[in-house]
């Protein structure tokens, strides 16, 4: 069931080149939510019309210092809606729709995790982490990359809770120069597709090269995907990819329903 | 407190109230059921329907712009025959009048798409569509053009005995006209207004926004331009008007009933709120009783004019 309720920012930490981690608390979500799943956050009195989508970072016990029933929501300042996000303080009233989309598919027990995220794009990877863990995962693998070291927040918390971290930034100032698919092809390169699973989320271009990777060489790989969305829950069919449909003709999926998580191989873009 | 009467009529329907939600913003109405209970309100109207299902146009379709938003969905739909088979029989179960919102890119299209619905059970009346800017053939011309617009309705009149609510387009230069010329066509009713035609641009990107180009553009940005339309075709048509645009709160749709409007419907207000349309119906409800006003048909077309001086 998708509720929709009111809640108060607990904390919005800015974490550095408009990078920020909100955290609120809303008991009914939180018991309901998957990694991988979405909200619709409404900034209520603020001007702003729609509500934005963002993905889950934390759910309950993802962070160890955070209270029992608080939910996270990695994001960075792009425009006017995420501007006006970062400016709330402790207390400030959020609408929240949730938990929306069909979240991550955890691998099975002796799959290794393979992460790779393009700067903000590593929003889903904490709570994805914890579940994959529960799940008896071997330790996620990491790719993380962005334009620059400033655009990799929660990097500690990844070196903490994974088992490698490769990082690659476009300027080189942190990890290796360039994009993060560099390191990935290296790691990929003669390992046995059967002991791991791609999982990707970023910019389009990130994904592209990914699904690029993955559906030629036939490896596992799910991507987590993003489309303007006006409703969040089905009904405006505004956030819709092309697909490959069960005819051969493409299709238009809603991420916001069938997504936001889709295998790379459906996707015909 | 007396309980004021929200019941109105449009079109030889009867409403509990005079909230209705509008064509695309609500889908096939079972998808709110999560949010609202679907016998609050006076009325839903279906996505729009044609004979056939469409996939509609290529992604970017959303962007949010000053008060409002522009989309270009290009009437993406499942089609009447899927609509009558798997949406109709759970709607049936609902205490609420069901309008199926229909077009076609060609006359022939909304005939047979009008004789489709035929006589279903639990569609109270089809909403024809004739004014989506979004697709080539999305019925625009229809809309735009008066000879055009009194054709396909008289055929669509001819195809069905449904009651025929007539959705115009605002993008025209005189509303009263086509209001006029619905009518004479053998409309039993107008709503409007449809999205305005518009256009965002990615400065940066030297592009437009929205794949199509253009888009609709709804929410609070058209609401004054929609009440002045409806105000003008309260004077220029006998027939009931439903009013439609930017409505967000109960205020917004007595606006619109004192414009002329005999009922409204609830559009980009659902993907902000999902329960938007419920809680405007009870929010109707409070302001009528406040005001001591017995009945919400006091209101349609009360708009009082100051003496000119
Ligand atoms: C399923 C999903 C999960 C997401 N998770 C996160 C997350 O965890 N952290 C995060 O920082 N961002 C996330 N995003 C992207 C985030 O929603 C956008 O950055 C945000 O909507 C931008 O809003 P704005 O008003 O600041 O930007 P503006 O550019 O001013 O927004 C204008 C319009 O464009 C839309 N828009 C602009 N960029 C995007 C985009 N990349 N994706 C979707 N809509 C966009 C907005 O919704 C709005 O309608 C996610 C997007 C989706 C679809
Ligand atoms: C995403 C979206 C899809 C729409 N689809 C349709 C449609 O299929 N048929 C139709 O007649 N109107 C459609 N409309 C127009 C609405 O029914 C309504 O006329 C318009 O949005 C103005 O009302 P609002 O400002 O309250 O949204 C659509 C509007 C939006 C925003
Ligand atoms: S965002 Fe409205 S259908 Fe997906």
């Amino acid at each position: 069931m998708i509720l929709d309720k009111t809640v108060n920012v607990v904390a919005n930490e800015a974490l550095g080149n408009g990078n920020f981690l909100l955290t609120f608390a809303e008991e009914t979500i939180a018991g309901e939510m998957l990694p991988g799943q979405f909200f619709m956050v409404g900034m209520p009195g603020s001007g702003i019309l729609l509500r934005r989508p963002f993905s889950v970072c934390g759910l309950p016990g993802t962070f160890d210092d955070s209270p029992g029933d608080s939910l996270q929501v990695l994001y960075k300042v792009m425009g006017q809606g995420t501007q006006v996000l970062s400016g709330l303080g402790t207390g400030a009233a959020l609408t929240v729709l949730g938990p929306l989309g069909n979240g991550f598919t955890v691998p099975g027990p002796e799959v290794t995790p393979v992460f790779v995220a393009g700067g903000i794009g590593s929003a889903p990877y904490p709570a994805l982490t914890r579940a994959c863990a529960a799940a008896g995962c071997p330790d996620p693998v990491m790719f993380y990359g962005a334009r620059s070291a400033a655009d990799l927040p929660l990097l500690d918390w990844f070196d903490d809770h994974c088992g490698e971290l490769h990082t690659a930034t476009e300027d080189g100032s942190a990890g290796e120069q360039g994009l993060v698919t560099g390191p990935l092809l290296r790691w990929l390169e003669g390992r046995d597709p059967t002991t791991y699973e791609l999982i990707a989320c970023g910019p389009d271009p990130m994904l592209h090269a990914i699904r690029n990777i993955a559906v030629p060489a036939g490896l596992r790989c799910q991507l987590s995907l993003e489309a303007h969305m006006a409703c969040g829950f089905g009904v405006c069919i505004g956030c819709v990819v092309p697909t490959h449909g069960e005819d051969g003709a493409v299709d238009y999926t809603r991420i916001c329903v069938d997504g936001p998580v889709l295998p790379a191989e459906k996707l015909a873009w | 407190m007396v309980t004021p009467d929200l019941t109105t009529s449009v079109a030889g329907i009867d409403f509990k109230n005079p909230i209705l939600t509008a064509s695309g913003t609500f889908g096939y109405g079972l998808e709110f059921t999560d949010f609202l209970d679907l016998n609050r309100l006076g009325g839903l109207v279906t996505k729009g329907l044609s004979a056939k299902p469409r996939k509609g146009n290529p992604p970017a379709r959303v962007v949010e712009t000053p008060a409002g938003m522009l989309n270009a969905i290009g009437l993406q739909n499942i089609g009447v025959p899927v609509f009558l088979e798997e949406k109709l029989p759970k709607l049936r179960a609902y205490d609420t009048k069901v309008i199926a919102n229909v077009f076609g890119a060609t006359e022939v299209a909304y005939v047979e798409a009008c004789e489709m619905l035929g006589e279903a059970e639990g569609v109270a009346g089809i909403e024809l569509n004739v004014s989506c800017p979004n697709t080539e053939e999305g019925g625009m011309i229809f809309g735009t053009d008066p000879a055009a617009l009194g054709h396909v309705i008289r055929i669509c009149r001819e195809a069905t005995k449904l009651p025929l609510i007539v959705k115009l387009s605002p993008n025209v230069t005189d509303i009263q006209l086509m209001a006029r010329c619905a009518r004479d066509a053998g409309a039993d009713a107008i709503s409007l207004v449809n999205t305005f035609v518009g256009m965002a641009i990615d400065v940066e990107r030297r592009r437009p926004v929205l794949a199509n180009v253009c888009g609709g553009l709804s929410g609070p940005a058209i609401r004054p331009l929609a009440v002045w339309m409806t105000w003008q075709v309260h004077q220029a048509v006998e027939i009931p008007i439903i009013g439609i645009g930017g409505i967000m709160n109960a205020r917004d749709v007595v606006e619109f009933l004192l414009a002329g409007a005999s009922a409204v419907q609830v559009g980009t207000a659902s993907f902000v709120t999902p329960s938007a349309s419920a809680n405007i119906v009870t929010e109707l409800e409070d302001w009528l009783s406040e005001r001591k006003i017995t009945s919400v048909r006091e209101l349609i077309g009360g708009l009082e004019l100051p003496p000119r001086g």
